[in-house]
């Protein structure tokens, strides 16, 4: 293994973190605000990491798949390093622990976060904590290899260690293609819902805000409230579907814009995702409804926003959660298990693993009926390859055991058993809130400084996807 | 270009040394921030709060001198009233001229108008007139304008004492924001050094290591120079050299 080849990706993935940090001083710089030298001496630390390998590090030559691995693990560490360094620079709730916190849960699009007071601070943290949604949402790496020219094998290789195998064998386009793919609906989708946002009302900076949230399927808002401050239909209408569509995957939106075959209305895959989000709307209107909680369409405004904000991985909200009967908390529960599709910028357990576990359930089923008999899974006409069946199974009971392990860990810190086990689970799943005092308009500040941690690795394993952690750790050297 | 060995070690320094100036720098504008702020506070508030502090006492001996004028005292209670009276004027005039806060001249004004209305009251005599020993005009009257002087003192304090406070919360700011870029420095400078180790390993002791060995082979019977360099500066100049060496070595024996 190339130690100074992986160096030099790394060096490409500070540079584009370098760039965001710049805009945010930008930002902060023209509004005269005290953060533009956290911001600027933050841009420029990464820009001179990020350049300092190429002074050295002349021909990369092919990367090959152990390369690749260690360049988009460490690759993620390292960015969600530099995500903190203005935080603790600019202080005030940040400590180092919280800044860690923050910073991890904007690049793994989580959207948990650790502040009380997020209207107080300078326009450009905010504008840097949105972005750390954005760059993480693509996954940065797509980004370093879009913008770099390389060989096909180098793509292909980094590649295969960023995006989850479920989404290799639904895109089924080149890798190279891929990238472009996902890059042009993600900038697409962003500009589309900032204009919108901007026409509905929002101001320019709060709109691109929450769509560089809403399109990484994250969940920072530049509102103390979050979304709960419009108390506007058309506005949360916008954020809904663009929620929906960022948790389907990208290669179908990309099919259905160019009329191809494999597109939006022909995967059974969507249909599914989209009935049973519509299923859990219906549901949690209802126990709204008739337990008294809200009239009619309130039940259903409410319950639609937060059932598709956690059922996309999200976050955001319109309404304290918290307060809601037991049975709307379970199903919003389940919905933050399930997580969105692959293919798109959601992370954690993924619809797709969900759907491929009941189809099998069926086969076993049939095959109980029918011992002698030979049956095969598939989605829409194409047979479920073996090893992808084995890697879900265990991949499912690898997830439930992770989220176990951390709630029993934050229990022992003397968190109760709600916020510990919805905690662990949303971030797990990259959703960002999760009950008790995690709820939806609650916040991670006080969770002792050691759950924080262990939540942070949780939402490194929902973002990276077990698997490749565990690959990692199993090479030796 | 080629990259010459000076080139890259010039660059590997200069960015080290960048990293820790502008740390450095960053480190001195906030102390000095820092140092203006508290300035700022005695400066601004706490001169405010002091000369607050003298006109409430001030107040306190003129009311004194008040109820030994009701007893009769004129003497002893004139003299109190006037040498307060002095000390009050005095510390008005301090805080008339250290408008640091926001509506803070409105506070003075207050001020001014309710000790006006005050000592109008004890500047009449009181001595051998129907106010002597009269308890009700001093609960009904002086005592209440009495009051009302020492409120608004009291308000034009506290309006300086919170404004210290917010200064000393922002002090607290300041102080992490001048430490931590110089921690972060200091951290980046070690792994920058790490990593700049590493490189020179890699790219200079390396090579030269592989020459030397590559050349006791050739001693021992190799006929090239087998060492693969990657880099594009000296390290590649001196092997393409040695290579060069050997083979005319080679054909002249």
């Amino acid at each position: 293994m190339r130690k100074e080849v992986i160096i030099k990706y790394l060096g490409y993935v500070l540079l584009l973190n370098a760039v965001f940090l710049f805009i945010s001083f930008l930002i902060s710089f023209y509004l005269n605000e005290a953060s533009s030298i956290p911001l600027l001496y933050s841009a420029f630390i990464c820009g001179t990491f990020g350049i300092f390998p190429m002074i050295f590090v002349e021909r990369t030559g092919v990367i090959n798949f152990w390369e690749g691995l260690y360049i988009v693990v460490l690759g993620w560490l390292i960015t969600a390093v530099a995500g903190m360094l203005p935080y603790i620079m600019w202080g005030g709730e940040f400590s180092l622990i919280n800044a860690w916190f923050e910073s991890v849960s904007g690049f793994t699009t989580s959207g948990s976060t650790i502040l009380t007071e997020i209207e107080s601070l300078p326009k450009g943290i905010l504008f840097w904590r949105s972005a750390t949604h954005w760059i993480g949402g693509i996954g940065i790496i797509l980004f370093v290899l879009l913008i770099l020219p390389q060989s096909k094998e180098t793509r292909i290789s980094i590649y295969k260690a960023e995006i989850s195998s479920l989404t290799k064998m639904n895109y089924r386009l080149q890798a190279r293609k891929i990238v472009y793919v996902l890059t042009i609906i993600y900038v697409s989708l962003t500009l589309l819902e900032t204009l919108i946002l901007n026409v509905f009302g929002m101001s320019f900076f709060n709109a691109i805000n929450h769509s560089f949230a809403t399109i990484a399927t994250g969940g920072f808002s530049p509102k103390n409230l979050s979304f709960a401050a419009y108390s506007s239909i058309s506005i949360e209408v916008t954020v809904m579907v663009f929620m929906i569509l960022s948790g389907i995957n990208f290669g179908l939106i990309y099919g259905t814009v160019l009329l191809k075959k494999e597109n939006i209305f022909s995967s059974s895959l969507v249909r599914t995702f989209l009935i049973v989000l519509f299923s859990g709307i219906l549901v949690v209107s209802f126990k709204l409804y008739l337990s008294g909680t809200y009239d009619w369409w309130t039940s259903v405004r409410y319950a639609a926003f937060q059932v598709i904000s956690l059922g996309t991985t999200t976050g955001f909200a319109t309404e304290d959660t918290a307060h809601w009967p037991i049975f709307a908390r379970i199903i919003l529960i389940y919905f933050t298990i399930q997580c969105a599709m692959t293919g798109s910028t959601s992370g954690g357990l993924k619809f797709d693993r969900i759907y491929i576990f009941f189809k099998l359930l069926a086969k076993q089923i049939k095959k109980l009926k029918h011992p002698q008999g030979v049956f095969v899974a598939k989605i829409d006409g194409k047979r479920i390859e073996e090893r992808i069946e084995q890697q879900t199974l265990v991949f499912i009971v690898l997830y439930v055991m992770v989220f176990f392990i951390t709630t029993i860990l934050l229990t022992t810190m003397n968190v109760d058993g709600e916020t510990a086990f919805t905690a662990s689970i949303a971030t797990l799943g990259n959703v960002g809130p999760g009950f008790g005092d995690v709820s939806s308009l609650g916040n991670y500040a006080d969770l002792p400084a050691l759950g924080k941690l262990a939540l942070t690795v949780n939402m490194f394993l929902g973002r990276l996807e077990i698997f490749n952690i565990l690959v990692l750790l199993s090479i030796k050297k | 270009m080629r990259n010459t060995l000076k080139l890259k070690i010039f660059a590997s320094f200069t960015l080290l040394i960048a990293i820790l100036a502008i740390a450095g720098t960053i480190s001195i504008v906030k102390f000095r921030s820092i140092s203006n702020s508290v300035q700022d506070l005695i400066k601004d508030n706490y001169k405010s709060i002091k000369a607050s502090k003298t006109m409430l006492e001030a107040l306190e001996r003129e009311d004194s001198g008040v109820l030994l004028l009701m007893l009769g005292e004129w003497k002893e209670g004139r003299e109190i009233i006037n040498a307060a009276d002095s000390t009050f004027l005095k510390a008005f005039e301090t805080t008339k001229h250290n408008l640091t806060e926001k509506n803070e001249a409105e506070y003075i004004q207050k001020i001014k108008t309710e000790y006006t209305n005050y000592k109008a009251k004890w500047k009449r005599p009181v001595v051998k007139t129907d106010k002597q020993g009269n308890i009700t005009w001093y609960k009904t009257d002086i005592h209440q304008s009495f009051l009302r002087t020492k409120k608004a003192v009291d308000s034009l304090m506290t309006l300086n004492q919170e404004s210290m406070y917010g200064e000393a919360s922002d002090l607290n700011r300041k102080a992490t924001r001048a430490i931590m870029p110089g921690i972060v420095s200091i951290i980046a400078a070690l792994i920058f050094a790490i990593i700049l180790n590493f490189f020179i390993n890699r790219y200079f002791v390396g090579p030269i290591s592989d020459m030397v060995k590559a050349v006791k082979n050739h001693q021992e019977g190799d006929k090239e120079l087998n060492v693969n360099i990657t880099s594009n500066d000296e390290i590649k100049q001196l092997e393409q050299a040695i290579n060069k060496l050997l083979h005319r070595l080679g054909r002249n024996f």
